[in-house]
């Protein structure tokens, strides 16, 4: 089997910070990789480079066969990075939502715009992926009008309504409200169970240990860990991973 | 009878008391400013109406006006408002263009944009207005070009406020967060589409109001465009019957009533359309 995601020998500079250092990772078709690590440990920043929202310094970034080297330039390679962006949906931890457009019109803004589909076509599959959702009802609100837990689920539509490879989110129950945070997760678990790919940077440990196939943990920008949950959690092969399992059972994180 | 339902008339906590007496405070306030409005209104109309008033011993005179000359002159000088507003309409669009286009410039990578950015509105903000007015209506012409008085007017005045406005396109531009455009960029936007599609939108929806201020303070500036002699507003109309009949002072206090009058219908617009805006918040 060909891996979904394929990072080779990633390294990732602010100025003189060295965030990702020599990262390599596949993730392969279905599964489901849950990334943990303490603030500022470079898990976001990794997701980034995946979509190139954050253009690598070196190293090589493959999605679904498209092969991107970081750190160039140029007409070949903004396409090359386009035809990355198209096979990955992003889910943020702030929604994100279009405020001036109502939640129909954010879903099918991709498909009409970037893929030129028929807007009766997209119309179709936006709200067909609304339902999925469970917001099938909330189409012609506006984002404003939606609770926290409701946009999260509209921006997840919205990544999907674009058919992608794989699904990446960055804290996406973060910004919720502790009662809230369920909805976004069981549509979180819905989609890997219909086998959607995706990497998800989460603190919500309950969910990792149930869903993810691998746990990835991060430290200064290195992959300390990649084990089955139930290891990780029994297990642990690094002091740091040690400790961060700590800090999540005394409810620090 | 229930204890409940009884003390329900009368307010009990202290935050309540507090409440009541803030609001009864304000609404005494607003009523007081209002009457000291009419009064001040009073004594306005009184001095340019050529009545005596005598308190004891002293005796106030108001100025005698000619209200013969303002009702015979009333539709000529009227006849100004639609090419004040129409000006002004015309000069706040280039404005806007310019604005946003100043503001763009101010966002590029690419040193000669930014450069000519920066340099129009440092130019136009580090020259009078009107100054700029005269070189559009008598500078140019000795080069051999002769614009019409409106073109004239509205280029002057387009370009001097589209200097000041591309502030509030800044603004406007930047109120836009980050994660908006990393969410379009996320979906396969083109930085083209991410702007016009999903940043412009929003920052011209927050450029409304503050549009809103410059455009009545456009109505007021247009003005000046009248020592040209070319463009006939308000102003220049006033000022023409005014010269004409020796009744200047009349023919300013009507052109002043007019530039009110306008300012405060377009102030509360204004206020209309803002309230509005926030209310709707999207
Ligand atoms: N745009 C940027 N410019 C400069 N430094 C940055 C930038 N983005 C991130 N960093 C730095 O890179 C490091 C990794 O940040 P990153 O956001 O990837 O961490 P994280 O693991 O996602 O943390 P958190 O759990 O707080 O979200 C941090 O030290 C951060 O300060
Ligand atoms: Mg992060």
């Amino acid at each position: 089997m060909v891996p979904v995601v394929k990072i080779s020998n990633l390294d990732k500079y602010f100025g003189r910070l060295h965030v990702l250092k020599d990262l390599s990772l596949e993730v392969m078709p279905r599964e489901v990789v849950c990334l943990i690590g303490r603030s500022g440990s470079g898990k976001s920043t990794l997701l980034r480079c995946i979509n190139f929202l954050e253009e690598p310094s070196h190293g090589c970034i493959e999605v679904d066969g498209i092969k991107v080297a970081g750190g160039e330039k140029g007409k070949k390679h903004r396409q090359l990075v386009h035809e990355v962006r198209l096979k990955t949906g992003m889910v943020f931890q702030e929604f994100n939502l279009f405020p001036h457009m109502s939640v129909l019109e954010n879903v099918i803004e991709g498909p009409v715009i970037v893929k030129g589909m028929d807007r009766q076509k997209a119309v179709d599959l936006a709200e067909q992926n609304l339902d999925n959702v469970g917001l099938l009802f909330k189409k012609d609100e506006y984002p404003n009008r939606l609770s926290g837990g409701q946009k999260q689920r509209v921006a997840i539509a919205r990544a999907l309504t674009m058919d992608p490879k794989v699904m990446l989110f960055d804290e996406p129950t973060s910004a919720l409200d502790p009662e809230l945070i369920g909805e976004v997760l069981n549509v979180i678990k819905k989609l890997a169970n219909a086998g959607m790919t995706m990497i998800v940077v989460t603190h919500e440990m309950g969910f990792a240990r149930e869903m993810a196939d691998r746990m990835l943990v991060m430290a200064d920008g290195e992959l300390i860990e990649d084990s089955k949950p139930a290891d990780l959690f029994s297990s642990p092969k690094d002091a740091r991973t040690k400790a961060l399992i700590e800090r999540y059972r005394s409810g620090e994180l | 009878m229930n204890i409940f339902s009884k003390k329900q008339n009368i307010p009990t906590s202290q935050a309540e008391l507090i409440y009541e007496a803030q609001t009864s405070k304000e609404r005494r306030f607003r009523t007081n400013v209002g009457l000291s409005w009419f009064i001040l209104l009073f004594i306005l109309v009184f001095m340019f109406s050529g009545q005596d008033i005598t308190f004891g011993s002293t005796t106030l005179s108001g100025i005698q006006i000619d209200t013969a000359f303002m009702a015979n002159n009333l539709s000529f000088i009227a006849g100004g408002l639609g090419e004040t507003i129409r000006i002004s309409i015309m000069s706040i669009a280039l404005a806007m263009i310019l604005a946003l286009l100043a503001a763009l410039g101010r966002l590029s990578t690419f040193p000669p944009v930014y450069a000519l950015s920066t340099f129009y509105v440092s130019l136009i903000r580090g020259t009078p207005l009107y100054l700029q007015i005269f070189f559009f209506f008598l500078a140019l012409p000795q080069l051999g070009i002769i614009l019409p008085g409106l073109i004239a007017g509205v280029l002057a005045l387009g370009l001097n406020y589209g200097a000041y406005m591309s502030e509030i396109f800044r603004a406007a531009l930047s109120s836009v967060g980050k994660g908006q455009r990393e969410a379009a960029i996320a979906i396969g936007m083109t930085p083209s589409q991410t702007m016009r599609r999903i940043v412009l939108p929003q920052a011209l929806r927050f450029a409304i109001p503050p549009t809103g201020n410059e455009f009545i303070a456009m109505t007021k500036d247009s003005a000046l465009v009248s020592a040209t002699g070319f463009v006939h507003e308000l102003m220049w109309r006033s000022i023409k019957v005014g010269r004409a009949q020796f009744h200047t002072l009349e023919a300013l206090i009507m052109a002043a009533m007019f530039y009110w009058v306008m300012t405060l219908i377009l102030s509360y617009v204004q206020s209309r359309i803002e309230t509005r805006l926030s209310k709707g918040d999207r």
